[in-house]
């Protein structure tokens, strides 16, 4: 099944002060290279991308302080096509988006993938558990400490399919990797996930 | 709860959808933002100089003590221009300690340890 890309979300914040330039003075200024706007952008905006970041690393965020890094980099290379048409922070944030899944697949390319010779997993785990925890609203930390015990390949394709919403021949395209192999990763990945839950 | 399992695609989506909800607490240290920040302007500088310190202050910015100093000695425009943070002691301890010992204003490496 494909999926349509989705912009990554923003998290609510603290509204800037009356005093705060805007984006589109903050971003004149920066390409002047005024230091001390450089560092208002910086300082404005990095927490909610490294937020973003290291949400979609957990629990492996040894990554998140680099990819913040290239994130401004990235910012910076691009700033003089800002446009004003989201703000700032979902313009950051996209090119977040963007390096997440950069990470992914280079991750996807170097780690182990467990069992890759074998088919799709033969029994099928109930999940009504889960739908249960959904309905009650009561999901999202085991989701996340499950998603932490996962191997890493099983994590990263649970992610890059459902949280970032990429269908498998976006997967398979970015990977190198078949779509009927990715199928299989992704069918062991959520096999997995759910006999964990049911363990727990 | 409804008695029809729902199709995987569908139950891991609504699982996504849930922990997005969740409220995020995540602070960017200071330390991270300290080093995009050098990085930033190492970019810049790579471009050419950055803008001279007249003019940031004339932006309404406030110049650090360092400088403030250097801005008020005669030298000429291209010196003017000078990246102070990068022989400066505040830049290497922001970039490595967390909340560093730095207190004087207008250093953005204090601000970092503030926000």
């Amino acid at each position: 099944m494909e999926a349509t890309p989705t912009k990554p979300q923003e998290t609510p914040s603290h509204s800037p002060a009356a005093s705060e330039p805007s984006d589109a003075q903050l971003v004149l200024e920066v390409l002047r290279k005024d230091r001390k706007a450089t560092a208002d952008f910086v300082n404005r905006h990095a927490d909610h991308v490294y937020g973003y970041v290291r949400r979609r690393l957990f629990p492996r965020t040894e990554f998140a302080d680099d990819l913040v890094q290239e994130v401004f980099l990235a910012a910076w290379a691009n700033l003089g096509k800002f446009r004003g048409e989201s703000s700032l922070r979902s313009w950051l944030l996209g090119i977040a988006r963007h390096k997440v899944e950069d990470h992914y697949r280079k991750r996807l390319r170097e780690v182990e993938v467990p069992g890759e010779e074998e088919g799709p997993v033969a029994e099928p785990v109930d999940p009504h558990n889960i739908q249960e925890a959904i309905e009650q609203r009561q999901a999202a930390r085991k989701t996340e400490e499950i998603l932490s015990s996962l191997p890493e390949a099983y994590s990263i394709v649970l992610r890059w399919r459902y949280w970032e919403k990429r269908g498998l021949s976006e997967i398979a395209q970015e990977t190198g990797r078949t779509e009927k192999a990715i199928e299989r990763l992704l069918a062991r990945a959520r096999e997995q996930f759910k006999r964990k839950w049911n363990e727990r | 709860m409804s008695d029809k399992p729902l199709q995987d695609d569908e139950l891991f989506l609504r699982l996504a959808g849930e922990t997005e909800s969740a409220p995020s607490v995540d602070r960017a240290p200071s330390r991270v933002k300290a080093k995009a920040y050098s990085a930033l302007i190492r970019q810049q500088e790579q471009s050419g100089p950055l803008l001279i310190l007249t003019e940031t202050r004339r932006a309404g910015h406030g110049l650090c003590v360092f400088e403030n100093l250097w801005e008020k000695m005669p030298l000429g425009t291209s010196a003017k221009c000078f990246n102070c943070c990068s022989v400066c002691h505040a830049r290497v301890l922001g970039e490595n300690v967390e909340s560093p010992p730095i207190y004087w204003g207008h250093c953005p490496y204090v601000a970092f340890k503030k926000s």
